[in-house]
C-alpha cells in the first residue's frame, strides 16, 4: 500500500534528521557535559565539581553572561525602533528601488562589519580624525576610544548595522501580509487618533507577529564570535570569545571550564528556543 | 440489477473516535450515489477511504466483482475530487487535463484526441493555455473534473464538488456533470451537505449520521424521514408562504 | 498622513545613503592608503591589493575559489538533505519537539557548539582539513535547513501526491513530474542563503580548520591582524561582490544571514 511507501518516505527522512541535525549537537554537548565534569579527557582524573564551582563562584561567567545578555538586548532594542520607524515613515516606497537598495547591507559579512567598524571609530580612525578637524578635540589621541572598550559600544554598532536593514525589510513585509493598512483605516472609522492607531493597532500587530524573529535575534546576538572577537575587550568578553579562549590557551586546566560555560550558555539559549517554537506555531495558525 | 460498488461492514476510527461504523451500501452501474451528511459526519474519511488514501480498520469494498481493500489508491480506477480544486500549479489547463494520460505513457495522438474533446465538453477550449492562478473557481472545477475523466476511472469520488461556489455557477456546474455522468456512463459518489443537492444529483440518496449511513429505497422514503431534514425545510417555506397570505 | 508624507523625502535619500555607504567605504578602503592622522581624506590610492589578486600571486585568489567551492558543496548537500528531513518534521505527531532538535544547531552560537564537538572532528582526523570544515557547515546549515523548508511541507503538497496516486501515478512519477516542478524555486532560495551563511562564516571555519582552511572571511582577519587594511578590504570586498551582483542580477535577493 502507499502507506509503507510514505513511511520508507519516512524513515528516510528520519535517519537524515537524527544523523545530522540531532546526533551530532547533542553528542558534542553530552561530551561537553561529560568533560567539565572529568568524566573523560586527557588530563581527566576522574569525576569532579571543580570546573563548575570556580565557573559559578568566580565572577568571570557571570561578567561574561550579562555583558552578552547586554549587548544583545541593547542591540535588538535599538534596530527595532530604527526598523519600524523607518519601516513606517517609507511605507510603500520600500516596495520600489529603496527596498531593493536596502538589500545592499544584507551581503556584508560580520567579518567586515566589525572590520569596518574598527576602521571607523578607532583611536585613530575616521570618527576621529573628522572630530579633530571639525575643533572638536585637539587630537586624535583624546578621542574616547569606541572600540575595544568594556562597555561594548563598537559591537552594539557594527551589530545595529547589520540588523536594522533586515528589520526594516521584515516589519514592511510584515506590514503587507497583515493588511495593516487596512485596521488601520478601520481604527479610524472607529475614532482613533493618529496616536492611538500607532499604540494600540500598528505596534501591536507588528511587534506580535516579529516577536520570534526578534528573540531569534537576540539569540544570534547572544552567541555572536566574529564582531566581538576584534571590537571587543579581554574583560568582560562575550560568552562565545570566552569559551574558545578558555579551550584554546595552553593553560589545559581552564579546559573543563570552557566545557561547563558551554553547557551553561547552551542552556540559557535554548530555554529561550523553547519560548520561541510555541510563537511560530502561532504565527503559522494565524497565517 | 446487480451492484456495482459494494460496501460490507466499513469501519475506521480516528485513536477511539470511531467514524464510520460497520457502514454497508451499494451503488448499480452508471448511477449516481448521493450521500447527505453534515461537516464532521465523516462524509470525507468514507470517500477517502473507498479512494485507498487512508486504510480501513475492517470491512470489505468490491468494486465490479473485485477486492479493493489490498490495493494501492493507484490501481483502485478511483479518482477523488473535493471542494479545494487542487490543480497542479505548474502546468497549463491542457496539461493538467492530460497529466493522468501522460503518466501512463499513452501516445501523444491520443493524449491530444482525448484532451481537446474533454476541453471541448467542459467548454474550456479557449482557456487551453492558462495557468490555474488565471482561472475562476468554476474553471477550476471543470479542469479537476476532465483531468479526472480523462483517465476513464471506474468510479468517481466526489466530496463536496460544487460547495465553494457561486449560486450560479453551481447549478451550471450541477447540469453540466449530470450531461457527462450520462455520456459516459458514469459511476459516482457524490457527498454534499445541501439538501437540494443531494437530491438533484442522486439517482439514490443516502444519509451519513453518527457514522452509520442509512440508504432510501425511493425519493419519497428519503422524503418522510424527518433525519433527512426534508420535513422541516418544507414546512419552513410553507410557514413564509402562509404568513404572505 | 500629511506629516508622514513631509518626512518622507529626507528619510528616503538618508536610508539610501546608509544602505549602500558601507560597501562604498569598503570599496575606497582597498584602493586607498589612509594617511598619518587627523588627515581625513586618503593619502594616494594603492591598486596593490587588487594588481596582487589578479596577478594570480599570493593566496587571496586561491581563498576565493577554495571559499566558492566549500559554500557550493555546503548548499548542494544541505539543502537537499533538510529538504527531505523537514518533510519528516512536518507531518511529525511531535513536530515541536523535532522543531526544537531542528533549532538547536543553527541557534547555538557556531563556534560554542564547535568547541562541544572539536574532539569528534580530531579523532576523525577531519579537523584542520576541508572535509572537516565542510562537514561542520553541513551540520550548523542543516538546521537552517530544516526551518527554511518546513513552510513548504504543507497540507496541499501532501493532497498533490494524494491526487497523483489516485491518478495512477507511481511515487517516482510524483517526485518527478510534480513535486520536482513546483519545490525548484523553494530550493533555489534556500541553496543561495545556505550558500550565504558558509560564505560568511568565520568561527566555525577557523575552528575545526584550525587556521588551516583558508576562506576569504579567515583571510579578512588574517590581513586585519597584520594591519594591513588595503588587502582586508580587498578580501572584504571579495566576500561581498558576488552577493551583490546576485542581488543586481534578481532584483528580489533572498535575505542573508543573521
Amino acid at each position: 500500500m502507499s502507506s509503507t511507501a510514505k513511511a520508507r518516505g519516512g524513515r528516510v527522512g528520519l535517519a537524515v534528521f537524527l544523523a545530522i541535525a540531532v546526533f551530532p549537537a547533542s553528542g558534542g554537548l553530552l561530551y561537553a557535559l561529560l568533560y567539565s565534569l572529568g568524566g573523560v579527557g586527557l588530563l581527566s582524573r576522574g569525576w569532579t565539581l571543580q570546573a563548575w564551582i570556580r565557573v559559578l563562584t568566580g565572577s568571570e561567567f557571570w561578567r561574561s553572561l550579562l555583558f552578552s545578555s547586554t549587548v544583545a538586548a541593547e542591540v535588538v532594542l535599538i534596530s527595532v525602533a530604527l526598523g519600524l520607524s523607518l519601516a513606517l515613515s517609507l511605507g510603500e516606497r520600500l516596495q520600489r528601488t529603496l527596498g531593493t537598495l536596502l538589500h545592499v547591507p544584507l551581503t556584508v559579512p560580520n567579518v567586515v562589519a566589525a572590520f569596518l567598524t574598527f576602521q571607523l571609530l578607532a583611536g585613530a580612525g575616521l570618527m576621529s580624525r573628522v572630530a579633530v578637524r571639525v575643533g572638536a578635540i585637539p587630537d586624535t589621541a583624546r578621542f574616547p576610544s569606541l572600540v575595544q572598550e568594556p562597555w561594548g559600544i563598537g559591537i552594539v554598532l557594527a551589530h545595529v548595522l547589520l540588523a536594522t536593514p533586515f528589520l526594516v525589510l521584515l516589519f514592511a513585509a510584515l506590514a503587507r501580509s497583515e493588511r495593516v493598512s487596512a485596521f488601520v483605516e478601520l481604527a479610524s472609522t472607529l475614532g482613533a487618533n493618529h496616536t492611538q492607531t500607532l499604540r494600540r493597532v500598528v505596534l501591536p500587530l507588528l511587534l506580535r507577529q516579529a516577536l520570534p524573529s526578534l528573540v531569534l535575534l537576540f539569540i544570534a546576538i547572544l552567541g555572536s564570535y566574529d564582531i566581538p572577537l576584534l571590537l571587543g575587550v579581554q574583560s568582560p568578553q562575550m560568552l562565545s570569545v570566552l569559551v574558545v579562549r578558555k579551550n584554546g590557551i595552553y593553560d589545559l586546566a581552564q579546559k573543563p571550564e570552557a566545557y561547563s560555560v558551554a553547557i551553561l550558555y547552551s542552556v540559557f539559549t535554548l530555554l529561550l528556543l523553547l519560548r520561541v517554537i510555541p510563537l511560530q506555531g502561532r504565527r503559522r495558525e494565524a497565517s | 440489477m446487480t451492484a456495482f460498488l459494494e460496501v460490507e461492514e466499513l469501519s475506521k476510527s480516528f485513536g477511539s473516535e470511531p467514524v464510520l461504523d460497520r457502514l454497508s451500501f451499494f451503488v448499480r452501474p452508471k448511477d449516481t450515489l448521493s450521500i447527505l451528511g453534515r461537516s464532521g459526519s465523516g462524509k470525507t474519511t468514507l470517500l477517502k477511504v473507498i479512494a485507498g488514501l487512508l486504510s480501513a480498520d475492517c470491512g470489505r469494498i468490491r468494486l465490479s466483482g473485485q477486492d479493493l481493500q489490498d490495493r494501492p489508491p493507484q490501481q483502485r480506477r478511483t479518482v477523488y475530487l473535493t471542494q479545494e480544486t487542487l490543480l497542479f500549479p505548474h502546468l497549463d489547463v491542457e496539461e493538467n487535463v492530460a497529466f493522468g494520460l501522460r503518466l501512463r505513457r499513452r501516445p501523444e495522438k491520443e493524449i491530444w484526441v482525448v484532451v481537446q474533446t474533454l476541453l471541448e465538453s467542459l467548454e474550456l477550449a479557449d482557456h487551453r493555455r492558462k495557468m490555474p492562478q488565471q482561472l475562476s473557481g468554476g474553471q477550476r472545477q471543470r479542469v479537476a473534473f476532465g483531468r479526472a475523466l480523462a483517465v476513464k476511472p471506474a468510479l468517481l469520488l466526489l466530496d463536496e464538488p460544487f460547495s465553494s461556489l457561486d449560486a450560479e455557477t453551481r447549478a451550471s456546474m450541477q447540469q453540466l456533470f449530470q450531461r457527462i455522468a450520462r455520456e459516459q456512463g458514469m459511476t459516482a459518489l457524490f457527498v454534499t451537505h445541501s439538501l437540494k443537492e443531494a437530491l438533484l444529483m442522486g439517482d439514490a440518496i443516502a444519509l451519513l449520521h453518527g457514522g452509520r449511513l442509512k440508504t432510501y429505497a425511493s425519493e419519497r422514503e428519503f422524503i418522510e424521514d424527518p433525519q433527512s431534514g426534508v420535513g422541516a425545510e418544507v414546512s419552513f417555506w410553507r410557514s413564509i408562504e402562509g404568513a404572505q397570505e | 498622513m500629511k506629516r508622514a508624507e513631509r518626512h518622507r523625502a529626507p528619510a528616503t535619500t538618508l536610508v539610501a545613503l546608509f544602505a549602500v555607504l558601507p560597501i562604498v567605504y569598503l570599496a575606497l578602503l582597498s584602493v586607498t592608503r589612509t594617511g598619518a592622522p587627523p588627515r581625513v581624506l586618503p593619502a594616494e590610492w594603492r591598486l596593490d591589493a587588487w594588481r596582487f589578486l589578479l596577478s594570480g600571486r599570493g593566496e587571496m585568489l586561491r581563498s576565493l575559489w577554495v571559499s566558492l567551492a566549500l559554500s557550493a558543496a555546503v548548499a548542494l548537500s544541505s539543502a537537499p538533505l533538510g529538504f527531505v528531513a523537514a518533510r519528516y518534521v512536518a507531518f511529525h505527531r511531535h513536530r515541536r519537539l523535532l522543531l526544537f532538535f531542528a533549532y538547536m544547531p543553527f541557534v547555538l552560537s557556531p563556534v560554542i557548539l564547535g568547541t562541544c564537538m572539536l574532539f569528534f572532528y580530531i579523532r576523525a582526523g577531519l579537523s584542520g582539513s576541508l572535509a572537516g570544515v565542510f562537514l561542520a557547515q553541513t551540520v550548523f546549515t542543516f538546521g537552517f535547513s530544516i526551518v527554511f523548508f518546513l513552510s513548504f511541507w504543507n497540507r496541499e503538497k501532501l493532497d498533490l501526491e494524494d491526487l497523483v496516486a489516485t491518478l495512477g501515478g507511481t511515487r517516482p512519477q510524483f517526485y518527478r513530474l510534480v513535486l520536482l516542478p513546483i519545490s525548484r524555486d523553494a530550493l533555489r532560495t534556500g541553496m543561495f542563503q545556505i550558500f550565504l551563511l558558509s560564505w560568511f562564516q568565520y568561527g566555525l571555519t577557523i575552528l575545526i580548520g584550525e587556521g588551516g582552511v583558508r576562506t576569504l572571511p579567515v583571510l579578512v582577519y588574517a590581513h586585519v591582524a597584520e594591519a594591513n587594511p588595503l588587502f582586508a578590504a580587498a578580501a572584504g570586498m571579495l566576500l561581498v561582490l558576488p552577493p551583490l551582483a546576485l542581488l543586481a542580477m534578481t532584483r528580489r535577493p533572498p535575505l542573508g544571514s543573521l
